[in-house]
């Protein structure tokens, strides 16, 4: 067992390093093992398979075909919706976290964040259920625009189309940026205001010079956030659409319940892989951000 | 201290109240229609609460999120006091490690595990315990290290050490109870991700409450919603009254 | 742009049903540098606040020079404040933090990182210039925060407890530094605090306030010797606090006869306040006092000690004099000085 460098330079021995590296690591083996078994070797397999072709050789097939249609515009589409709702629900929520977490009461302060934990985690059919009811043909919302000239249905609207989901979407999207933009907002010291007041800076001054500037990262981080909920929902789009909508969650969907067969087997995984890459692009560099706002974000 | 109105925020939460609350009402009121009487009642809730696979749906979603968080607590609380305490070399390891189930899609772990368990573990819906864990993990290993990050562990432990406690007397009966927000939290995320997670159990073919209210949205429509607007109302008054019961803890000293 | 005075006058502030301050008087001059000393809760903070325009006073009017400020917004005053901990701006390097002031005046940039540069190297701290907050100590934090608030050159300079957050040693070296610079730029300087050792070592004046009151506001001196009242007595110094009655104008403390100066209306049973350092300790066979504690510290030595009836009397001696007083012996307690001061009981 080769030596590790453990803190204390224990005796490069090879009994004593055993034991320092047991003492050191042991204690996290079984986070670690249900971990590695119920996460980590899940991943590595579809990594695997991914690449394996119907008669199990080694091939790059299966990604060729994400590449071509319909797969080519579920992932077109996928990262439209996860942009788009992203983009609708960050400002406004950015917005709404200022107020609430700068000048609303404690237990206001408490509630929404419940709230908006029960709403960012909302989906799937009761989501579905509650749109269609607000805004489907026989919709309450519906017929009170109807009632002041606007009949969304004049066209070829349904909440089953792209405009249709990405409304849909705003309703989680819109809490989850709360939830992950406040913590930035509570960060911002009452001192930074009040010293650059007194250093001569209007509001206008510290937002442009301190503010902002302070809160643009976790904003950025959050919109990333944002992206990859809004790419990686299976069950809103699945609730709501009836198939003529190509967005990969549902093509993986399709594969893998059996409904859709395709002459490559291990499509899906390969759609799955594509998946993780793209979520990847997003969600790493949100963590990394946080990470560096942590710095002074320390109460 | 401001008395005055503050414009601002009332604008923002009556925007967000109007948001929230319009597609929940609509299906309330949908919820609560009688078609064949005409009128209003609350027949689809009765409906839906007689129906035998109602509680069935109900105590299993609950039993497996209660495993989820037996899991949790278990793993989670005694490895991460350690952490935090040794100074382990491989704390920053599993920091980031505990992060990654973020960055994959739901969709793309579910095929994952679909390929990957040998037949005996996905025979058994303990599977999901330990999935639903995996899912929940970023979320309760932050809140659990965040409250470990604000109390004086290493003098606590030496402490109830010194007084003659072995290591689960100290976790159980020290280190819990001064984190408590921080286990509420963990307890309270991991809950709410397990009974209502959706994608990953159906995908991988089992049956839990929210499964079953698709199901049964393809039969009763009407009383498909009255289920989900209980699902969806009572975890949130619950959550909600809690919060406004539970005593004011100023973590943020604003003067 | 030279320092002017400053001027608090008939201040009151309510924070709901609180009165942080009633009614409230300062002036410092030209230079002068005072300080606010109290326990929390006793307005100084707010005062201080009121001046810098963070808080808006109720009643009462702020001049700065023959200047009335009362209504100009916080940042229009061109005062320099520096904060408790937390205030420099984190996404700003150091050089940036000092030049802020001057940027906010439209000051082109070279002249302002230049004179941010003369401030940071009157502080000792040029070196750390492109670096940020979270790299730097506590105590290097608060002197940037010091050489910020004066690159502008402000006619106040206002510091709301500089030094609470920081260590012992920390605080004491700072404390001198921030009186070397206020003295050297002749800045009017008004300092809030809640030690008072910092407040008597560095000020010209301090002000010790209780409940939104002045109480005193004097030299250190004369607060330590001359205290207005009891709560200054007790919150200055040790103050030891002896039954006595007085008969005559005078009071009989250990045996001896003693004028009692009356600030008011004392009469009858009164404490008689005494210093430790009046107090002499000496060892004998029959005395009126027992040794409780003997506190060595170096130079001098405390010794507690408890007379018959129960008070508890405090004595700062040499430690050469006390020789071997050990728990439990018989001391002889005796009055240095031929007055003291009562208060009521």
């Amino acid at each position: 067992m080769t030596p590790n460098v453990i803190e204390g330079g224990a005796p490069s021995r090879g009994r004593a390093s055993l034991t320092s590296f047991l003492k050191n690591v042991a204690p996290a083996l079984p986070l670690l093992a249900i971990i590695g078994f119920f996460f980590l070797f899940p991943i590595f397999r579809l990594i695997y398979v991914s690449f394996m072709s119907n008669e199990n050789t080694f091939t790059l097939d299966n990604f060729r075909t994400t590449m071509q249609e319909p797969y080519r515009s579920g992932f077109f589409n996928s990262i439209k919706i996860g942009l788009f709702s992203a983009a609708i629900a960050a400002l406004p929520g950015a917005v709404a976290a200022y107020f609430i977490e700068s000048r609303g009461p404690v237990k206001l302060r408490r509630t929404i964040s419940v709230m908006s934990g029960v709403l960012a985690n909302t989906g799937g059919v009761p989501l579905a259920f509650m749109f269609y009811a607000a805004l489907g043909i026989q919709g309450q919302l519906t017929k009170v625009l109807k009632f002041f000239g606007w009949d969304i249905y004049a066209g070829r609207f349904s909440l089953g189309t792209f405009l249709g989901l990405l409304i849909v979407y705003l309703y989680f999207q819109l809490p989850l940026m709360i939830i992950v933009f406040s913590p930035a907002i509570v960060a911002l010291r009452r001192e930074w205001a009040e010293a650059a007041r007194n250093l001569g800076a209007s509001q206008l001054n510290y937002w442009i010079k301190i503010g902002i500037p302070l809160l643009f990262p976790s904003f950025i981080a959050s919109f990333l956030l944002l992206f990859a909920s809004g790419f990686s929902a299976y069950a809103t789009a699945n609730a709501l659409t009836i198939g003529d909508i190509a967005l990969t969650p549902l093509q993986i969907g399709g594969l893998l319940d059996g409904n859709v067969s395709a002459s490559q087997i291990n499509l899906g995984k390969a759609l799955g892989v594509v998946m993780i890459v793209i979520s990847a692009f997003a969600v790493i560099p949100y963590l990394a951000i946080q990470r560096r706002s942590a710095r002074w974000q320390k109460r | 201290m401001k008395r005055k109105f503050d414009l601002p925020l009332t604008i923002t939460l009556a925007v967000l109240a109007l948001f929230v609350f319009i597609p929940m009402l609509s299906a309330f009121e949908f919820s609560i229609r009688t078609p064949v009487k005409g009128g209003y009642g609350w027949d689809q809730y009765l409906w839906a609460i007689r129906e035998e696979e109602f509680f069935y749906y109900i105590i299993r979603s609950g039993w497996l999120a209660a495993l989820t968080v037996l899991i949790t607590l278990i793993v989670l609380v005694p490895t991460m006091t350690w952490l935090h305490l040794s100074k382990s070399t491989i704390r920053p390891f599993v920091d980031g490690i505990s992060l990654l189930p973020l960055v994959i899609p739901v969709v793309a772990f579910a095929v994952g595990a679909q390929i990957s368990f040998p037949e005996f573990v996905q025979d058994t819906v303990l599977e999901l315990p330990f999935l639903y864990f995996v899912l929940a993990l970023p979320y309760a290993y932050r809140t659990l290290d965040i409250g470990l990050n604000s109390i004086p562990l290493k003098t606590l432990t030496e402490a109830a050490r010194s007084a003659g406690a072995n290591w689960w007397r100290t976790i159980i009966t020290v280190i819990i109870p001064v984190i408590k927000s921080a286990v509420v939290g963990t307890v309270a995320i991991t809950f709410a991700l397990s009974l209502g997670e959706y994608t990953l159990t159906v995908l991988l073919h089992w049956d839990t409450f929210p499964t079953w209210v698709t199901y049964v949205a393809q039969e009763n429509i009407l009383g498909a919603i009255a289920i989900s607007m209980m699902s969806l109302i009572i975890p949130f008054l619950v959550l909600t009254a809690l919060t406004l019961i539970a005593p004011e803890r100023s973590t943020q000293g604003r003067k | 742009m030279s320092s002017k005075s400053l001027t608090l006058r008939n201040i009151s502030k309510r924070f709901g049903n609180v009165t942080a301050l009633d009614n409230f008087n300062l002036e410092v001059g030209v230079g002068e540098l005072v300080a606010l000393l109290g326990p929390s809760g006793c307005g100084k903070t707010t005062a201080l606040r009121v001046v810098a325009g963070l808080e808006h006073q109720d009643a009462g009017s702020v001049l700065v020079g023959d200047r009335d400020i009362s209504q100009t917004p916080a940042h229009k005053r061109n005062m320099g404040m520096v904060f408790q901990a937390y205030s420099l701006f984190p996404n700003l390097t150091v050089e940036e933090n000092v030049a802020f002031g001057l940027q906010m005046r439209k000051v082109n940039k070279h002249v302002r990182l230049k004179k941010a540069h003369e401030l940071l190297d009157l502080v000792g701290l040029d070196s750390q210039s492109k670096r940020f907050t979270h790299q730097l100590s506590g105590g290097q934090q608060q002197r940037v925060a010091l050489a910020r608030a004066l690159a502008f050159e402000p006619e106040i300079l206002l510091l709301d407890e500089p030094l609470s957050a920081l260590d012992a040693q920390v605080r004491v070296n700072l404390r001198e530094e921030i009186r070397r610079l206020q003295l050297s730029l002749g800045t009017t300087t008004l300092f809030v605090t809640h030690d008072q050792e910092e407040a008597m070592a560095i000020s010209d004046r301090v002000g010790v306030m209780n409940n939104g009151v002045l109480e005193q506001i004097d030299t250190p001196d004369a607060l330590y010797n001359k205290p207005a009242s009891s709560f200054v007595a007790s919150f200055v110094g040790t103050m030891n606090r002896i039954p006595a009655h007085i008969t005559d104008g005078m009071v009989e403390i250990f045996g001896s006869k003693i004028v009692a100066l009356k600030r008011g209306n004392e009469s009858g049973k009164v404490h008689a306040l005494i210093r430790p350092e009046s107090i002499a300790v000496a060892a004998t066979t029959q005395g009126n006092a027992k040794v409780l504690t003997r506190s060595f510290m170096g130079a001098s030595s405390n010794i507690i000690c408890q007379t018959a009836d129960g008070t508890i009397v405090q004595s700062l001696m040499t430690s050469a004099s006390t020789g071997d007083l050990l728990p439990g012996s018989s001391v002889q307690l005796r009055v240095l000085s031929s007055e003291v001061l009562v208060a009521n009981v």
